[in-house]
């Protein structure tokens, strides 16, 4: 059933409005959200097989931890920590592909590492969810912080505006189209939307099940509806996005970088009395639904 | 799961606290062995990017005395197998990590370490 987009208003504190529209609905559709994302994406299937052996990772919203087992060819030849705000679906990444994992309870705007410690990281699926460009761009600051200041690597995915022809997510004739203008008005500041998740309610017992063998301190009162709910057919739980806009993910990036003090571009090409430290974009596009961008750090 | 490797990656990030918040100790901590995947190419690669005394102290800590106080020139498969086990099948399952600077407390439960903060604690 393909699913509707509406608009959504970021308002009030983005850090509450974040815990109900994002966190408190992940950790309700754990389990069902998690037996629909099994199969890794080329581009990032790639960059994990690109990586030498004895490197260690980042996984910055890991989510179901499915990342974790890659390069499968070469299995422990690298590390990835996965990295989640949501308690429920660490329970099922810390077993992802069925060996034990290394995962984290946290945020990705926090950074509980030493510094540069890490020699790539990833973020996939995740910073759209943050709902403010500041924050946005917070998170892309501390995935820069982590790596190595010398050859860190990192590769970034979001969520884009222009969307697969494939895409199950439609904007059906019941939504005028005028409701996110995704036709009309293609802003370089993308677009705030909710994108719903329909649990049906077999699936929203089992989620509750997972729920309970896990504490949350922040779990938001929301849940008190869900659990007076159950006999409904099924519940719709609508998750914030912010849809990127094309060119947006780059000047993001490019933003976080030059807050931190460094370069953006290719170390040979930068002028004496330019910086010695920077990023280089090494790659960055659009795949199936989604924006994309892959950097790395220098130092000279 | 914390195992020494994500144990000798984290550090404190409580508001405030940039030095002297590594390496997080170890607190009232449950342990499980299990075996891990021996990979000597990990472990060669991996080896230069270790903060070594943190591990061993984190290791005897843990009752596992087998590192020595430096790492040794010449990594035969021996030092390798020992370095694989501390690293890759100690796992914490209970406790906690705290900060030797601050004294945040890090909660590890059913193998998840807790590094969230409240609001008040964010940098």
């Amino acid at each position: 059933m393909p699913a509707a987009v509406t608009a959504a208003n970021v308002s009030d504190d983005p850090q509450k409005y974040e815990i109900e529209h994002v966190h408190s609905v992940y950790e309700e559709i754990a389990p069902h959200f998690s037996s629909t994302r099994y199969k890794p994406w080329p581009i990032i299937a790639q960059f994990l097989a690109s990586l030498p052996a004895g490197w260690v990772g980042l996984d910055s919203g890991t989510g179901n931890g499915k990342y974790l087992p890659l390069p499968l060819d070469r299995p422990g030849d690298v590390w990835t920590i996965g990295l989640d705000r949501s308690r429920n679906l660490l329970e099922i990444a810390r077993s992802a592909g069925a060996k034990r994992r290394e995962v984290v309870w946290g945020d990705v705007l926090d950074g509980p590492w030493r510094p540069g410690v890490f020699d790539y990281a990833i973020s996939i699926a995740t910073i759209h969810h943050l709902s403010t460009h500041e924050r946005r761009r917070e998170a892309i600051q501390r995935l820069l912080e982590c790596i190595s200041p010398l050859h860190g690597r990192a590769l970034i995915y979001v969520w884009a505006i222009e969307q697969d022809d494939l895409s199950k997510r439609s904007i059906t004739s019941a939504q005028p189209k005028a409701a996110i203008s995704v036709q009309e008005d293609i802003s370089p500041a993308g677009q705030d939307v909710f994108v719903p998740w329909v649990l049906s309610a077999q699936k929203s017992l089992k989620s509750n099940g997972a729920r309970e063998s896990s504490a949350s301190p922040r779990q938001s009162p929301q849940e008190d509806d869900v659990e007076g709910t159950q006999e409904a057919k099924s519940k719709v739980f609508n998750r914030y996005y912010h849809m990127f806009a094309k060119g947006e993910l780059p000047t993001l990036v490019s933003a976080a970088a030059r807050g931190l003090g460094l370069d953006v571009g290719d170390p040979d090409d930068i002028n004496q009395g330019g910086g010695t430290r920077g990023i280089q974009i090494v790659q960055d596009g659009w795949e199936r639904s989604n924006y994309y961008i892959e950097l790395r750090r220098w130092e000279k | 799961m914390v195992r020494l490797i994500t144990h000798n990656l984290l550090a404190c990030h409580a508001k405030g606290c940039t030095s002297n918040n590594f390496p997080l100790q170890l607190k009232d901590v449950q342990v499980e062995l299990r075996d891990a995947e021996y990979n000597a190419d990990f472990l060669r690669g991996f080896i230069s990017r270790i903060e070594w005394p943190a591990l061993v102290d984190a290791a005897r800590q843990l009752g596992d005395t087998s590192l020595p106080n430096e790492p040794p020139e010449m990594m035969d498969d021996d030092f390798l197998q020992k370095l694989h086990h501390v690293l890759l099948e100690i796992h914490i399952e209970e406790g906690a990590m705290i900060c030797p600077n601050c004294a945040h407390v890090y909660p590890i439960s059913n193998g998840i370490p807790n590094m969230l903060l409240a609001e008040h604690e964010i940098g």
